[in-house]
């Protein structure tokens, strides 16, 4: 009996392997990115997805790295490269994982980063792909905080350009604000960020006067 | 019990502790600077690393036997090797820049492009509503660029001394046989398209790709949006008429529906013009564009039908009452276009087009019906051999069917056309050698079934980056056409009018400012003549006609140096002159102005949600035959001036209010002169200035967007 159990759990042990590899190495991934290392973590999670070809994590997260730090690059090449390689691993993601909440707002932040870059140039093409995206996302899941608050920061910061009164947004935004202590994340290494920009922009655009 | 596992896991250990190999090595580029960042790794495993500031890296593996070791890096091509494990050890890879990136050089010479796509862009896709000369239209926004030449009264597009007919536009690859719409002489042309269906223009000045023919001086090419962002409603109350707008969107294909009517009646009515309408211009137009999206490809179906009517009695000096003039156009266009990818890096672009144009006119007692019947079907095939050498090749076939019927008083009805068939065979080369230095050659075949002639024209462009930001680009090529409608439908014993193009072409492009300078040669020959005033049937016609144009364009852009402006300055000098129609020597053409000015700006106010707009074009005075003194073309009109302005404000995201004026400080142009048929009793020609129909033009409009998610902006507009 004491053997049988020994071997069964050798046996789940084995199976688990790949499993426990990928844990393992996007664990390393977000350990490098908290490290303040994002593109080795780029490259570690590029890696991973070249090697788990179904899984759509990694890719998502290589897309993600290149986004975020696309917002403060100034080098016109250096951010269409980037934007670029975004872009390929953002068309992998969207190939492995249809109607993904998660990958339609990444694809809305990457438009938003050629909009920050060149307003006069991107911003009128691109900021009804990216109104639409949101759409879309939120109809998908209207409670993922991340779709939420990029909504509402989306439609805020057209108010706010439009000159209008953003005051009117800050219940939507409140509300983003507290479904990030409710939402649980689908999986494990599931995206789980935003709630700590989410709460600074509420803090800055709805003060109590 | 327990030794056995022991021992396994012992195993196990060991077997880790031998089998594990290090790979190391460093990354660098060709000029030996080292790469950072690089990423290192064995395909399908998770084992790599990335290179440090020395182009260094350094890991461990358990993998054995033969393997596939990847280098990737932004702005380099990937690097892939395969080899036993053991050998991936001091490691020298020398990584090749990716020709794709940015700061590779791109064949400018000749070619100004609009769009997000293309790398360097002169104009912004809207910068084509944004102008103020332009009022929408997409070939008044062209018109400031250097190349070409301000002819008021025409409107359609004169390149470096070539006629209007001389430039050719192309949907989506297909050509547009009859792209203006129909006007009197005194009021410019327009173009018949919206300019909100398409993404990209393309509008080249010469030297253009083996890809297009039957075009001697120009090409202008537009693309439809692939995929509508979408569903809306557009609406729109304008001074001259009315439009409406719709967008569907399913799962893989969308349908987009524009339809305008336009009627200057009472625009006329409160501010009367030069001509004495019975029937001011009224036009209805429709155009639709169906996508569907496949597995592997696109499939876009573009129609557009209008009908343009009006009639009215014109000032001229032989003709004391005025000259009366009747026009009925009714104009269908369908184009049809087939995008895929067959795999293996080959992609077909397939399509046709056809169309049909009916014109009724009556000039004076006459009587003229037409109908011209085109149809155009094409296929390219493209292939990818890597990413340094690509070959596209093709072949298009254009059937041409004119008719034309013509009576008055003395003449009996008569009718008469011509069928003009041609085929054509092209293929080009697209070769880059790396990012400093690219080159494209081509070749393209026609054969006339009109005229049993076939023609062979070489293109070739080189472009060569001469510093991080400038580079120098050459193109040379042989363009041939068809003589033009109005002489073939009286006479097909002639041959194709040919061209040759020298380019010299220096782009400057650095943090949102480009400058481009382009000097250029363009010889003529074979261009048709005729012994009388206008051609008809009594005419001689001949293909003995030449002459030739060179000059110096200029080109400024810059939205960097003043905040919230956008502005640009174009500048031309033409030398051109010319034998051909029934001119009896070599002069320079009416059209071709020596010099050309063109100052666009656009400022973006802030608090006032505005956006203001100015235009200035200065051009320099055309040649008329004053038959007074000895000659012919050889005094010179005083030269043209005009301002523009407009103002778009936007009242909320849906909502636009938009005005213009055009020369609003009033400017008294003279397009030409119109000289008596006779002299007056003190033997002189008396003349009549030829002016436009109105030196002002005011526009006022109001747009509105309705979308699902109430967030689709007007900025689309602006």
């Amino acid at each position: 009996m004491k053997k049988l159990l020994f071997y069964s759990t050798l046996f789940i042990t084995l199976s688990s392997f790949a499993q426990a590899k990928f844990d393992q190495g996007m664990e390393q991934a977000f350990d490098l990115w908290k490290n303040d290392q994002p593109w080795e973590a780029a490259n570690l999670f590029e890696r991973i997805s070249q090697a788990e070809k179904e899984n759509w994590l990694p890719s998502f997260y290589v897309a993600q790295i290149n986004v975020l730090y696309s917002f403060s690059e100034k080098n016109e090449e250096k951010l269409s490269a980037q934007l670029n390689k975004a872009q390929d691993f953002l068309n992998d993601a969207k190939s492995l994982s249809k109607d993904n909440a998660e990958i339609l707002v990444l694809q809305a932040q990457l438009y938003t980063a050629w909009i920050v870059f060149d307003g006069a140039k991107y911003g009128m093409t691109m900021s009804p792909k990216i109104s639409q995206l949101y759409e879309q996302a939120y109809q998908i899941e209207p409670d993922n905080p991340r779709v939420a608050s990029g909504k509402v920061e989306w439609e805020l910061g057209t108010a706010r350009w439009f000159g209008k009164d953003t005051k009117p947004f800050c219940e939507d935004l409140q509300k983003a604000v507290n479904l990030f202590d409710t939402y649980e994340p689908k999986g494990k290494f599931y995206p789980n960020g935003g709630a700590e920009y989410a709460r600074q922009s509420l803090a800055q655009n709805c003060k109590e006067e | 019990m327990k030794t056995p596992i022991l021992f396994l896991l012992i195993c196990l250990g060991m077997g880790t502790l031998y089998g594990q190999i290090e790979i190391y090595g460093t990354v660098t580029q060709k000029n030996g600077q080292p790469v950072l960042g690089a990423n290192i790794y064995l395909e399908g495993t998770y084992d790599g690393a990335s290179s440090d500031e020395n182009g260094a890296f350094r890991f461990q593996t358990y993998e054995t036997g033969v393997q596939t070791l990847i280098v990737s890096s932004i702005s380099f091509e990937t690097f892939m090797m395969a080899a036993s494990i053991e050998q991936f050890k001091n490691l020298n890879i020398v990584l090749k820049e990716d020709v794709n990136s940015l700061d590779t050089v791109v064949i400018s010479a000749g070619t100004f492009e609009a769009g997000d796509n293309s790398k360097v862009s002169v104009l912004k896709p809207l910068d084509v509503v944004t102008t103020a000369s332009a009022l929408g239209d997409f070939v008044g926004a062209l018109q400031t660029l250097p190349g070409t030449s301000t002819v008021a009264e025409d409107g359609r597009l004169f390149v470096r001394g070539g006629d209007a007919g001389e430039t050719q536009i192309f949907i989506d690859g297909i050509r547009v046989f009859t792209p203006y719409t129909p006007t009197t002489n005194n009021i410019p042309a327009r173009g018949r398209y919206s300019p909100f269906l398409f993404d990209g223009i393309t509008f080249s000045t010469g030297g253009y790709s083996a890809e297009y023919g039957q075009a001697l001086s120009s090409v202008l090419l537009l693309n439809t949006i692939d995929e509508p962002d979408q569903e809306k409603t557009d609406i729109s109350l304008m001074t001259v008429g009315v439009g409406l707008g719709n967008t569907q969107k399913w799962n893989n294909s969308s349908l987009s529906v524009n339809a305008s009517y336009i009627n200057l009646a009472p625009y006329i009515a409160l501010f009367p013009d030069r001509n004495d309408w019975q029937k001011p211009f009224e036009a209805f137009s429709g155009e639709s564009v169906y996508r569907r999206k496949f597995e592997k490809g696109l499939f876009k179906m573009y129609v557009a039908y209008d009908a343009t009517n009006f009639t009215l009695t014109q000032e001229d000096i032989n003709f004391p009452d005025g000259l009366y003039f009747k026009l009925n156009n009714d104009n269908l266009y369908t184009n049809a276009s087939y995008f895929g990818d067959l795999g293996e890096s080959w992609k077909l672009e397939t399509g046709g087009s056809f169309t049909r144009a009916a014109n009724k006119l009556g000039i004076d007692d006459s009587e003229i019906e037409n109908v011209e019947n085109s149809v155009q079907l094409k296929v390219k095939l493209r292939k990818r051999f890597s990413n340094r050498f690509k070959l596209n090749f093709g072949a298009e076939q254009f059937l041409t069917d004119f008719n034309e019927d013509f009576q008055n008083l003395e003449i009996p009805e008569t009718s008469y056309g011509y069928h003009n068939n041609i085929s054509a065979v092209f293929a080009e080369s697209d070769l880059i050698f790396s990012r400093k230095f690219a080159a494209k050659i081509g070749l393209r075949g026609e054969y006339s079934g009109l005229f049993q002639q076939f023609s062979v024209s070489p293109r070739a462009s080189v472009a060569y980056k001469t510093s991080n930001y400038g580079q120098l680009s050459v193109a040379f090529g042989d363009f041939y056409q068809q003589p033009f409608g109005d002489v073939l439908k009286f006479d097909q014993e002639l041959e194709a009018q040919k061209a040759q193009h020298y380019i010299l072409n220096y782009q400057y492009f650095h943090n949102d400012r480009i400058f481009r300078a382009e000097v250029y040669r363009k010889e003529y020959k074979n261009l048709v003549t005729y012994n009388t005033e206008f051609p008809d049937f009594s005419s001689n016609y001949n293909n003995e006609g030449f002459g030739y144009a060179q000059g110096l364009d200029l080109f400024w852009r810059d939205n960097q140096s003043i905040k919230n402006l956008d502005y640009w300055v174009s500048y031309s000098y033409l030398d051109s002159e010319r034998k051909y129609n029934n001119y009896p020597e070599q002069v320079t053409p009416s059209f071709a102005n020596k010099h050309n000015l063109s100052v666009v700006g656009k400022y973006w106010i802030g608090e006032w949600r505005s956006q203001v707009g100015f235009s200035y074009t200065f051009a320099s005075g055309r040649a008329y035959t004053n038959p007074n003194m000895p000659g012919f073309l050889q005094d010179q009109t005083k030269s043209f001036n005009s301002i523009s302005l407009n103002w778009a404000y936007l009242i909320s995201q849906q909502k636009i209010l938009y005005f213009s004026i055009n020369n609003v400080l009033g400017f008294k142009n003279i397009n030409g002169y119109q000289y008596a048929d006779v002299p007056n009793m003190n033997g002189i020609y008396d003349r009549r200035a030829l002016q436009p129909a109105a030196d002002q033009f005011f526009f006022v409009g109001f747009f509105w967007t309705l979308s699902d998610d109430g967030k689709e902006n007007q900025l689309d507009n602006l």
